[in-house]
């Protein structure tokens, strides 16, 4: 990035666009009303009482409570355990596409961009189909195979958690590995090589340390999913008796609601996300880690021989794990009248369909509600970080570097945290959004900012300022120019923005569940109201739905950018 | 010390072989530059030798081994080479002690101790002592570059692997460097193959060099046999400037070019074949006024088309009475012609090399 | 195939029914106008939705938005409404008689009597006119046959402890369920908390919604449901599946579910239609039949196969009870239980 060149030229630009400039400034009040507000109102309900001055009561309370404490310690078990299976999957599995022989690459890829867009609650329940410790599927087979009397696999507890979180959060290490094996070029490993180190010393000593920064991230990318995540510990961990703080916080506000209690024990979540992203800054920060040295950043497959065959069954266990056996089950309920039926011609049945599209009056609105929301928070986000990115880009306002703290900063709320926070300053005057579909916009829009900002920044650093200047230079203005060179340029990577935005909305769970009333109800909602009826085949053919919308989102950016929306270059 | 026997290896890369039939022999001790443009074959030629490509046929022998061949490779880590990287290929992760060390742990039998003696020592021929603690990343180009020389001499390889080190250096220590790899190959005596395609430097670093085309060696011989004797017309024209001349041979010594008559020095020449000849512009002399043509040396007439001065020497074309040949001459700046000015030139038939007949351009 | 025939007639007859009474009924008019009832029930959601298609068919031009969740679940919601100023619901129909105890001390609803409910028993009507029972069911056992034979299964609320069945068992959640509410409050009654002490020691997987157990046992993946409303058990049962209903002899807790209309609710003259729609013999008679629901309306009859609620024994808790007991009973239950 040419800093110096822009840096010099900042007055110039600042002349040039002081009428754009009230726009780039409310676009970041905007930016710091969302966040602050919400977050105020949080810290102040935290210490606060009906009558009297600031307590530290609900903190007391929280920290005394054994249920809290234990809630507390659950998450923190399940966050760690999932941080490191994750690392332990996603890094292999990550390594072997990247750097060796192993055939099929381009499925695996596809199947782990599957398995990081499916909702987590989705496959959670999925599971419970098929390792129910009776009725689920695997088990029933395992008995049927083995005589056992026991089943092999109990879903519903903190094992089958962990695995359940772990199989769709693999895919932000597979990401964050997969992107710095790009960078490392073979030399560095064929000069061990010939140097005397066998595949898997080299493997050890040379790429591990390389990838060391990545997976550390990973990790604790993944460790703060788990801490966020609702929906799975809700089916999996609340039936064997115990809680998470997201499942926590959720039912302290089941009538008569504390949601003081609420905020006190949202903070420390909320301060152990931010301190992880800030040790997770620190530790990509180390940019030595680059590739040093002269030209030559070819990288050539390694050979894997005799594993070639093991290595391919393993990721195809894993894949079966994520996507084969869930997906299938999924479809099995949603055609099937009892799904722990076998699938005989009598058990098939559309009669779900008909019962979720036509019997069942919430479905409809959930689904009108959920693409409203999902194609206005997407349109009206994809704008927003178009502007913020540009602007912290280009460096057109003093304090462009705050913009993009701003913009990546919900990224630090849970959404559980989020949607207590929106609730409790939107449920009171002046402004009450509290049961319209307002608040769960403002909720989405605050959420899945980073996500679209990392995206539209990424692809403004794609856009050399030259290209802009060169324009400038024969004469066009600054407004002539964003619509002539930069819009069109900027096009592909800005539609990825929109649609990575409305999948994150529309398979939004953990905000929703506090923030909707009967009346404005998401997919989401209604899948895990489903759940607490037992309606298995409307879950299904409702999370078929959500998977359908996903994935035609998906293949639109993937048409559109031309590449595998994973970032992973070939 | 071993040497390095290529016999007929082949290695195609889709439809295209990169490398084609390709045959060499490097004495014991010697180094041997692998010349050519890119897309010859060299680096490929070197990635066989190093075992991270196998031949498709054609052997590979080291001394007494055979190490590659179409059946079976001997992976890298065991044929007792060292390679130096284009991009020096250094870790970041390590110190350049560390990095140094790294392949003195495949070697049995040296203490710890040893090894940080050894890696100490190495350094200090390379002049880089005092830098063990330092990271590749707070190194500059050469200093990098050196670091991967120590880290190849340090494990006393059989056979050593360059490949293009030098093209990433800047103009002036690229020439520095030239004669740094050539001192510490007389110094350390190791077997050795360079692949480069800039030919001043294979010149001044190697004892032969083998100038690669489309995957095949089309010469080999030392700088001053490939340099003044070329037998083909790639040969003559990758190695230094040249003027190529076409004619008829007229007797086993004289060729016709048009109206004029040239003398060939090696004689041989089959009346009537058509042969192509080499003369370097700087074995063309411009006559001065009151010199006549000694016995046998070619004296020809002609006009001077265009003249650029280069400091060092003019560079003259010139257009030959009698043809439409043009001959590019390398003349010391003692004499100033500018275009249009008759000049008469001399060559001695020495300097006209014929080449070998082609079948194909 | 008779209850078929049964149900269609009793279908077609609500439809003449309704259809002769809305040509004469001003009031219907007036609902008409309103366009819409938003209806909070903890009813079951296929017997919810059946009662909304009962009434879009009979008065069309009017229809039922029904927002189905547990008892527990429908207080918190129109709480938080209220609490944001948000006058959504007009019809709320809980499981949990508590509620409306509370409701009607704070001016939450609106006094209405719904036609014909004057034969209705003392249980089923408010003194003071604000709500009336909808339906009632009973809390009873029910086990998967396919697992276990008539011999082997457990007979009395006291059998459940029994260690043998650790691991086997599933209960729902008074936190989300009304009906698991009561079911709570009067086994506490009768063995004191001890009891479901010890039931937590076999470690019964945990639901939210009375409806279900039924559908856990049927699936077998628990063998049994210590508690559920008799209805759903009816249903699932009626539906093919391997499930038996257990009454025991100590006595099964009667639920009797109340409906009230909201005092803001913002369409009035719809939801008095729609609630005396609701207690008419005929769609009474539909409950009773198709979902299995015991009724206050005297001239309803029950199916052969299901016990009158003559021949139970009935353990039954006041409402005050349980508007003053609500909360420490989810409370100790959620300590007991874990979550």
């Amino acid at each position: 990035m040419t800093g110096e060149g822009v840096a010099a030229g900042t007055p110039g630009r600042l002349r040039g666009i002081d009428r754009a400039l009230p726009v780039w400034v409310a676009v970041v009040l905007v930016l710091v009303f969302l966040m602050a507000l919400p977050l105020g109102w949080l810290v102040w309900m935290s210490v606060s009482t009906e009558a009297a001055g600031p307590t530290l009561g609900h903190y007391a309370a929280v920290l005394q409570s054994p249920a809290m404490l234990k809630a507390l310690w659950n998450t923190v078990v399940l966050a760690f355990w999932v941080g490191l299976a994750s690392v332990a999957v996603g890094a292999p599995l990550a390594w072997l596409t990247a750097r060796t022989d192993l055939p099929g690459k381009g499925v695996m890829r596809a199947l782990v961009l599957a398995s990081f867009v499916t909702p987590p609650f989705l496959g959670a329940f999925a599971w419970v189909m098929l390792a129910g410790p009776n009725a689920g599927l695997l088990n029933v087979l395992w008995r049927d195979v083995t005589g056992a009397t026991e089943p092999l696999f109990d879903i519903f507890g903190m094992p089958g958690l962990v695995f359940v979180v772990t199989t769709y959060t693999f895919p932000y290490v597979y990401i964050m590995v997969a992107n710095t094996l790009a960078l490392i070029a073979s030399d560095l490993e064929e000069a061990a090589a010939i140097l005397g180190a066998g595949r898997f010393t080299v493997a050890r000593t040379v790429t591990l340390p390389m990838v060391a920064p990545a997976l550390v991230s990973g990790f604790i990318l993944s460790v703060l999913q788990a801490l966020a995540l609702f929906g799975s510990p809700a089916i999996l961990a609340m039936p064997a008796g115990f809680h998470t703080i997201t499942t926590q916080i959720w039912s302290l506000f089941q009538y008569p609601p504390k949601i003081e209690q609420a905020a006190a024990i949202s903070m420390p979540l909320l301060l152990a996300t931010a301190l992880l992203l800030l040790v997770q800054k620190r530790v990509l920060g180390r940019r030595g880690y680059a590739a040093v040295g002269g030209k030559g950043g070819q990288r050539r497959t390694i050979p894997l021989g005799v594993w070639r065959w093991p290595a391919l069954l393993g990721c195809m266990a894993v894949m079966a794990c994520a996507i084969f056996l869930p997906y299938g089950i999924l479809a099995k309920a949603a055609f099937s009248r009892a799904w722990a039926q076998p699938l005989t011609w009598s058990n098939l049945t559309l009669g779900n369909f008909t019962f979720t599209f036509f019997e069942y009056s919430a479905t409809r609105s959930a689904i009108v509600n959920t693409l409203e929301l999902g194609i206005a928070t997407a349109s009206v986000g994809a704008v927003m970080v178009a502007l913020l990115s540009y602007v912290a880009n280009r460096r057109l306002i003093v304090g462009h570097q705050v913009v993009a703290f701003l913009a990546l900063a919900p990224i630090v709320i849970p959404g559980v945290v989020l949607a207590v926070a929106l609730f409790i300053a939107y449920t009171r005057p002046p402004l009450i959004l509290y049961g319209t579909l307002t608040i769960l916009f403002v909720a989405y829009l605050t959420k899945e900012m980073p996500v679209g900002y990392a995206q539209s920044d990424a692809t403004f650093r794609g856009i050399p300022p030259e290209l802009e200047e060169a324009g400038r230079i024969l004469g066009a203005g600054r407004l002539r120019i964003l619509r002539d060179v930069t819009a069109p340029l900027a096009r592909s990577g800005i539609i990825a923005a929109w649609c990575f935005i409305f999948i994150g909305v529309i398979r939004e769970l953990s905000a929703s569940i506090i923030l909707f009333t009967p009346a404005t109800k998401v997919m989401s909602v209604v899948i895990f109201d489903l759940k607490e009826e037992g309606q298995f085949g409307a879950i299904a053919v409702l999370g078929l739905v959500m998977l359908a919308l996903t994935f035609a989102t998906v293949g639109l950016v993937q048409a559109v950018l031309g590449r595998d929306v994973l970032g992973v270059k070939d | 010390m071993p040497g390095v026997s290529l016999k007929a290896l082949t290695r195609r890369y889709g439809d295209v072989a990169a490398v084609a039939d390709l045959s060499l022999d490097v004495k014991p001790g010697e180094l041997v530059a692998l010349l050519g443009p890119s897309g010859c074959g060299k680096t490929t030629t070197l990635r066989l030798v190093a075992g991270f490509l196998a031949p498709e046929s054609g052997e590979i022998w080291v001394g007494e081994r055979c190490l590659s061949s179409p059946r079976q490779v001997v992976p890298p880590e065991r044929r007792r080479m060292a390679m130096i990287f284009q991009s020096y290929a250094l870790w970041p992760h390590m110190t350049v002690a560390q990095n140094v060390a790294y392949g003195l742990r495949f070697k049995s039998g040296l203490a710890r101790t040893d090894r940080a003696r050894r890696v100490t020592e190495m350094l200090r021929v390379v002049q880089l002592g005092g830098y063990e603690a330092r990271y590749p990343g707070e190194l500059s180009g050469g200093q990098q570059q050196r670091v991967a020389v120590a880290r190849a001499l340090v494990v006393e390889p059989e056979i050593l692997l360059l490949d293009e080190p030098l093209s990433n250096l800047d103009a002036n220590l690229r020439e520095e460097m030239r004669f740094e790899i050539r001192r510490l190959h007389e110094a350390f005596g190791i077997t050795t193959l360079y692949v480069t395609h800039d030919q001043a430097e294979a010149m001044v670093i190697s004892d032969r060099i083998a100038v690669l085309e489309r995957g095949r060696v089309v010469q080999v011989g030392t700088a001053d046999e490939v340099f003044l004797a070329p037998r083909t017309r790639f040969v003559a024209e990758f190695i230094g400037k040249t003027n190529l001349v076409e004619g008829v041979a007229a007797t086993p010594d004289t060729i016709t070019v048009g109206e004029l008559r040239l003398r060939v020095g090696a004689g041989g020449l089959k009346p009537g074949a058509r042969v192509a000849l080499s003369i370097r512009p700087h074995d063309i002399a411009l006559a001065t006024p009151a010199g006549a043509a000694g016995p046998g040396v070619n004296a020809l007439r002609g006009t001077v088309q265009r003249a650029s001065f280069l400091g060092d020497g003019v560079d003259y074309q010139v257009r030959l009475a009698g043809s439409d040949v043009v001959l590019r001459v390398a003349a010391p700046a003692s004499q100033r012609l500018r275009a249009g000015d008759p000049v008469d030139l001399r060559i001695d038939p020495a300097a006209c090399v014929a080449l070998a007949a082609e079948e194909r351009a | 195939m008779l209850p078929i025939v049964a149900r269609t007639l009793a279908f077609a007859t609500v439809v003449l029914f309704a259809t002769l009474a809305s040509a004469q009924d001003a009031r219907v008019e007036a609902a008409r106008k309103e366009g819409k009832v938003v209806w909070y029930t903890s009813l079951a959601l296929p017997s919810a939705e059946k009662v909304a298609k009962l009434f879009e068919a009979a008065y069309p031009g009017i229809k039922v938005e029904v927002h189905r969740t547990g008892s527990e679940r429908i207080l918190g919601r129109v709480m938080q409404e209220l609490k944001a100023n948000i006058k959504n619901v007009d019809v709320v129909h809980t499981s949990d008689a508590g509620h409306f105890v509370m409701f009607k001390g704070r001016g939450l609803l609106t006094k209405y009597t719904p036609a014909g409910v004057e034969g209705f028993p003392a249980g089923f009507k408010d003194k003071d006119g604000y709500y009336y029972g909808l339906r009632a069911t009973v809390n009873a056992i029910a086990y998967n046959t396919k697992a276990l034979s008539a011999a082997e299964a457990p007979k009395t609320w006291k059998d459940l402890l029994d260690p043998k069945w650790k691991g086997k068992l599933v209960t729902a959640h008074p936190g989300y369920s009304g009906v698991i509410t009561t079911h709570v409050a009067a086994l506490v009654n009768l063995h004191g908390w001890d009891y479901f002490k010890q039931l937590a020691q076999n470690r019964p997987m945990l639901v939210q919604s009375a409806v279900d157990p039924s559908g856990v046992v049927a699936s077998g993946e628990r063998v049994v449901a210590v508690n559920g409303g008799d209805y759903t058990f009816y249903q699932t049962k009626k539906k093919g599946n391997p499930l038996e209903i257990v009454y025991p002899r100590e006595g099964v807790p009667l639920v009797v579910s109340p409906t009230a209309i909201m005092s803001f609710a913002p369409h009035p003259n719809a939801s008095k239609l729609f609630t005396d729609f609701t207690f008419s013999r005929e769609v009474q008679q539909v409950m009773a039949d198709s979902e299995g629901l015991y009724t206050g309306h005297p001239e309803v009859r029950y199916p052969a196969d299901k016990p009158k609620l003559s021949e139970l024994k009935l353990l039954t808790v006041d409402p005050e009870e349980l508007e003053k007991r609500g909360e420490e009973i989810r409370k100790r239950f959620v300590e007991i239980f874990g979550a």
